[in-house]
């Protein structure tokens, strides 16, 4: 029978522990259903046990039933005493006396207890079953329990074990199939609330809290005569009340109780709330299993190039949330609609072809007079019933884009600087520690176990190759050469390729203003540059080998060399395209001429045709009016092309490198001549540098057509999105780790710089146009315009009172405006010279530690000179010193070994080493003799390698000299 | 029937493993139907079978070794004592006992005794040294076949290298909780048992 009381306690357990032990790390959840499952299972089983011999004989069930009243009991006595301090000599597990003292403790409380609407059949046992309630702090569970066992007629199958236990003689002859069914029910629910009630106070605790309380009274009684200072005394006073107040309720002083009872309640559910949210949020990081599984099998380098690129699909997102919500809503839900005017409208001459799939892939059609583009925004200076500033909007987020860009990446390089300062000297223990700490051990997942199992293989391998770096014995001369050689050869070949970029990008230009070009001629500079793209990455990694950089630097140097390379990418882009800007500025001269022209004509012929001076020509219809080139929309499809293609490229990149590479290398193997997957083309590897500049460049690219093109920024964002599955997906299916996994360092803080520049370098443009050029004259919102910036001034003249004006003309002014940059050049250089000097701090503190780590070692290795008293206590007793190494813990020995012993021994342990310790600090520098003579070296600065170290060891640990 | 088990959770056995755990009432007559729980045996004790049952333990890498620990050295059932004694090792230190435990004996939950029981997992010969073997033995439990023998022996020579200050070629007791010193002990070996 404690078997089956055993049993259908199970439940309640299993599920306890799931909620408890929780943790916030990526396993957790798997880990809870895990366990959650095996708790059903047991507890189904334990409940099948429980109704087996239940049916059998109605004899057996109330045996049955006895335990559990028993276990009741075992339960609900906190409950009791916290009750009232009268019921405490009740610890024995008759039944009588406990149904003596309910009885009483009914007559006592009864009148007391909470009136609840349940229908009672049984009067006294209703009271019983209410006090309970009361008693329990109202909770609802319990509530509803209470209706469900009355509802049945009786008490009994309810969790109140005592009233149960007690009720079995009576009721006995009730119909016992209910009972069971109700107490299968019951098993249940009952038991979770029954240790919900537990938690919230156990026996030990209540008494000593009791006395807490009691002390604190005292001490309210008498703080008066207490020698304190008023304030002092004050202070006390009010601690001590609030802790009565808070307490006393605990320890069943009237109403208090409840009250406390169900504060408990909160604070319990409010602790697990606190936590379920945490695991809520860490299961909310996007992303963060992918990584987890991508870091586990490839290794930290190639994780941090998807932490970079969800990092950046943050920031994108909120550019695009800027972008959108303040300027494209706006526009497409007040402006007017497609074709109303002109710029709104495709002209009528690529109105046939403007919805021909070729034409809209070019962005041309119907696509560049969509709400993509710049040039479809209207320039009214108000739009809807809000009256939306929407050219102001379009500036400001224009501006604003750069502005929090700026703002997060310097941010995210200033956190993660400190992140890489905060644990510095983590070198000392490297291995130990991954070997000693580096299992999970709450892990229940097999999944997530054999996740775990790859990355304890691949942080190993990181760190033998981390290791091996260290202990190279190296050359150093010919490492010198060899690095000063392969600069000197990296930096010709950028600078020959920086030549040919210069020169096809004048020969394009020359060949610009002719017509009779092949198809080289016309394509020269496209071709070069992917000849260059192609060919210099992997002449700078054959040239790198020289170099013999430990991976992660080689990987800086390489990141940074073909960021030079594509610099120059960068620069003929927009050597042509500021070329094409200015003849479009040309021409628009022209055009806007004949636009007035043809606008003069339309009203003359309207005239002239219908002869009807007076009447006012209809408007010429939006599709005919002659426009001017819009070199904003034109800049933007250059951008908006270009990422798109660059999409593709890369995408297809990704399908035939690498996933047809791998398809192939995987199924033809069975019929090849030589081994593919270990010779020649084997699998791809995961090319770091190239996926992080491509997305640098990508995003250099996003911010500066953003402003021409807003919907580029709505694009990009998809493309990271797709990017993050399709490359996450191409990673484990198709590449191998690296040959040499190797760590990445901890802030990706070199991704960032190289964005940081790449910001700026798209900074430029942007501002320049927007400074200096003109704006169309007939398209964008700032038309009509002589600036761009010209937005502002109207917004200041117009919408702000006419001092803010004047004030604002003031601090346009140089005078005001030199002072204030040599303010921030000054506030720059105090900072950094404070950092300065802070770095400095801190590394003192570094040395000063790891000074007074040697100093500890050393004493500890030459335990024979540091002390004193205990080297003359061991002479006086020769054969201690062989003593102690007996004592320390016999391992296997231990768990059975009497309680007292076990905790003495470590015990002393402790306070032995601090025995020494503390000698040692207080005679007059036991170490003089020691150290002093020699110098400090890890060991063997004492005169013995033999027995002195033994000694010493053995000392620390044995029992402390009596 | 079973008379042995209501016994064994009489008060008194109860207050002595309260006394010698610090665990509280209602936690050990949790912890207790846990027990009978996975005592499958129904013998009132837990066999090491009845340990590799636990999910967590069965995809340990170092599952062996703790189910190890739990069992006395030669035996191979555990009793509630034991197990409770084993158990009381991951109990978290509560703020109150930090200050008050130097003055008796230390508990089972204090730092040292739970770097002790770590230390024990590694120590396969129960010879109060972790020794290049022992070290290799766990290493190959950790990362399977999947890094050569000679990389695993650099490993495990870096570690004694790392941790050794006596130059005896392994790892002491004491030179453990030196490598450890700065790992959260306190925090990572505890659970959080129900009150």
């Amino acid at each position: 029978m404690p078997r089956k009381r055993d049993t259908a306690s199970n439940d309640d357990v299993d599920i306890e522990i799931d909620i408890e032990s929780s943790d916030s790390d990526d396993g957790a959840t798997q880990r809870r259903t895990n366990r959650r499952q095996g708790a059903g299972r047991g507890g189904a089983k334990g409940r099948g046990r429980g109704k087996k011999p239940a049916s059998e004989e109605e004899d057996e069930d109330d045996e049955d039933e006895a335990p559990r009243g028993r276990r009741g009991a075992n339960k609900k006595k906190p409950t009791k005493k916290r009750g009232g301090g009268d019921d405490d000599d009740d610890d024995s597990e008759d039944e009588a006396p406990k149904r003596k003292r309910t009885g009483a403790a009914k007559k006592k409380r009864g009148g007391k207890a909470q009136d609840s609407d349940e229908e009672d059949s049984d009067v006294g046992k209703g009271k019983k079953g209410k006090k309970g309630v009361g008693k329990k702090g109202g909770k609802e569970e319990e509530d509803s329990k209470g209706k469900k066992g009355d509802a049945k007629g009786k008490d009994k199958g309810k969790d109140k074990g005592k009233d149960k236990g007690k009720d079995k003689g009576k009721d006995k002859d009730n119909d016992k199939d209910k009972k069971k069914k109700k107490k299968k029910d019951d098993s249940s629910s009952d038991s979770n609330s029954d240790s919900e009630e537990e938690e919230s106070m156990s026996e030990g605790e209540m008494a000593r809290l009791m006395e807490e309380v009691e002390e604190k009274k005292k001490l309210i009684a008498t703080i008066r005569n207490k020698p304190w200072r008023m304030k002092r005394r004050l202070v006390h006073l009010k601690e001590a009340q609030e802790f009565v107040d808070k307490f006393e309720g605990a320890l069943g002083k009237g109403k208090g109780r409840k009250w406390y009872a169900y504060k408990v309640m909160m604070k319990k559910k409010w602790i697990k709330f606190q936590r379920d949210f945490e695991n809520f949020r860490t299961a909310c990081i996007p992303w963060e299993r992918k990584i987890k599984e991508v870091e586990s099998h490839f290794g930290s380098s190639v994780a941090s190039y998807f932490i970079f690129l969800r990092w950046m699909y943050g920031m994108n997102l909120v550019l695009f949330g800027f972008t959108f919500g303040l300027v494209v809503i706006p526009e497409v839900l007040m402006g007017l609609p497609y074709g109303s005017i002109a710029r709104k409208t495709v002209p009528r001459a690529d109105q046939d072809t403007a919805q021909d799939y070729s034409v809209l892939m070019d962005f041309n059609g119907y696509c560049k007079y969509s709400v993509l583009f710049y040039g479809y925004y209207n320039n009214q200076r108000t739009i809807g019933l809000l009256k939306f500033r929407l050219p102001l909007s379009y500036l400001m987020v224009g501006i604003g884009t750069f502005g929090y860009s700026l703002m997060v990446v310097i941010r995210t390089m200033a956190k993660n600087a400190d992140v890489g300062g905060g644990d510095g000297d983590e070198g000392e223990f490297t291995f130990a520690w991954k070997m000693f700490t580096s299992w999970d051990y709450l892990i229940g997942n097999s999944e997530t176990a054999d996740n775990k199992y790859a990355s304890i293989t691949t942080s190993f391998k990181e760190s033998i190759v981390d290791e091996q770096e260290n202990q190279k014995d190296e050359n150093i001369h010919l490492r010198r050469f060899l690095r000063v050689l392969a600069n000197v050869m990296i930096t010709c070949s950028l600078g020959g390729s920086g030549y040919l970029i210069y020169f096809v990008v004048k020969r394009s230009q020359e060949f610009a203003n002719r017509d009779d070009l092949g198809w080289y001629e016309k394509n020269e500079l496209e071709i070069i540059m992917s000849l260059l793209g192609l060919v210099c990455p992997p002449l700078f990694e054959t040239i790198a080998e020289l170099e013999d950089y430990h991976p992660r630097i080689a990987l800086k140097w390489q990141l940074g060399r073909i960021f030079a390379l594509f610099l120059g990418n960068l620069y003929t882009f927009l050597f042509a395209l500021f070329d094409e800007v200015n003849t479009k500025l040309e021409e628009e001269e022209s055009i806007k001429n004949a636009t007035i022209w043809a606008m003069k004509e339309y009203y003359a012929n309207y005239t002239r045709t219908f002869n009807d001076s007076d009447s006012t020509p209809p408007p010429m219809p939006p599709a005919d009016i002659i426009r001017g080139p819009c070199w904003e929309t034109g800049v933007g499809v250059e951008f908006v092309k270009l990422t798109v293609s660059d999409i593709q490229v890369s995408y297809l990149t990704i399908l035939i490198g690498d996933f047809a590479r791998a398809v192939i290398v995987r199924f033809l193997n069975y019929c090849w001549c030589w081994d593919l997957e270990a010779g020649f083309p084997s699998y791809g590897e995961f090319d770091i540098s190239g996926n992080v500049l491509g997305l640098v460049f990508n995003q250099g690219m996003i911010w500066m057509g953003a402003f021409y093109a807003p919907g580029l920024v709505g694009i990009n964002v998809l493309r990271l999105l797709s990017s993050m599955y399709y490359q996450c997906w191409a990673v484990m299916a198709t590449n191998v780790p690296h040959e040499r996994v190797f760590k990445a360092s901890k802030s990706n803080n070199f991704y960032m710089g190289l964005l940081l520049l790449i910001l700026f370098l798209s900074l430029l443009p942007v501002v320049y146009t927007i400074m200096t050029l003109p704006p169309s004259f007939d398209c964008g919102p700032f038309s009509g315009k002589q600036k761009m910036f010209d937005v502002i001034m109207e917004t200041i003249d117009l919408d702000l009172p006419a001092f803010l004006g004047t004030l604002f003309s003031y601090a346009a002014n140089p005078g005001l405006i030199i002072p204030a940059v040599l303010l921030m050049v000054l506030a720059i250089y105090y900072l950094n010279s404070v950092s300065e000097a802070y770095q400095n701090a801190n590394m003192e503190l570094k040395k000063k530690m790891q000074m007074a780590r040697d100093e500890e070692k050393n004493r500890r290795n030459n335990t024979d000179s540091t002390n004193q008293v205990m080297k003359d206590l061991e002479d006086l007793l020769p054969n201690r010193s062989l003593m102690p190494a007996a004592p320390p813990p016999d391992p296997g020995k231990k768990p059975e070994q009497d309680p007292r012993q076990t905790k003495t021994k470590p015990g002393s342990a402790g306070r032995g080493v601090n025995l020494q310790r503390d000698v040692a600090l207080a005679s007059p520098n036991p170490n003089a003799r020691g150290p002093v003579s020699q110098p400090p070296g890890p060991r063997g600065a004492g005169p013995m390698p033999g027995p002195g170290p033994g000694r010493g060891r053995g000392r620390g640990r044995g029992p402390p000299p009596r | 029937m079973g008379s042995r088990a209501s016994t064994l959770l009489r008060e008194e056995e109860i207050e002595e493993i309260k006394k010698e755990t610090g665990f509280s009432h209602s936690q050990i007559t949790r912890l207790y139907s846990r027990f009978t729980s996975l005592d499958k045996g129904e013998n009132g004790t837990l066999s090491r079978e009845d340990f590799q049952r636990i999910p967590e333990l069965a995809i340990n890498p170092l599952g062996d070794r703790i189910i190890n620990a739990f069992f006395p050295e030669g035996e191979d059932q555990v009793n509630f004592r034991g197990f409770m004694r084993t158990l009381a090792h991951f109990r978290p230190i509560e703020d109150n006992e930090k200050n008050k435990n130097a003055a008796v004996s230390e508990p089972l939950n204090s730092r040292t005794n739970k770097l002790l029981f770590a230390f024990r997992l590694y120590d396969l010969d129960r010879d109060d040294k972790i020794s290049r073997d022992e070290l290799l033995q766990v290493l190959r439990m950790m990362v399977g076949v999947n890094i050569s023998d000679e990389q695993l022996g650099s490993i495990a020579d870096r570690t004694i290298q790392e941790a050794d200050t006596n130059g005896d070629n392994s790892i002491s007791f004491n030179e453990f909780i030196k490598v450890l010193e700065k790992v959260d002990v306190e925090q990572k070996m505890s659970i959080r048992f129900l009150h």
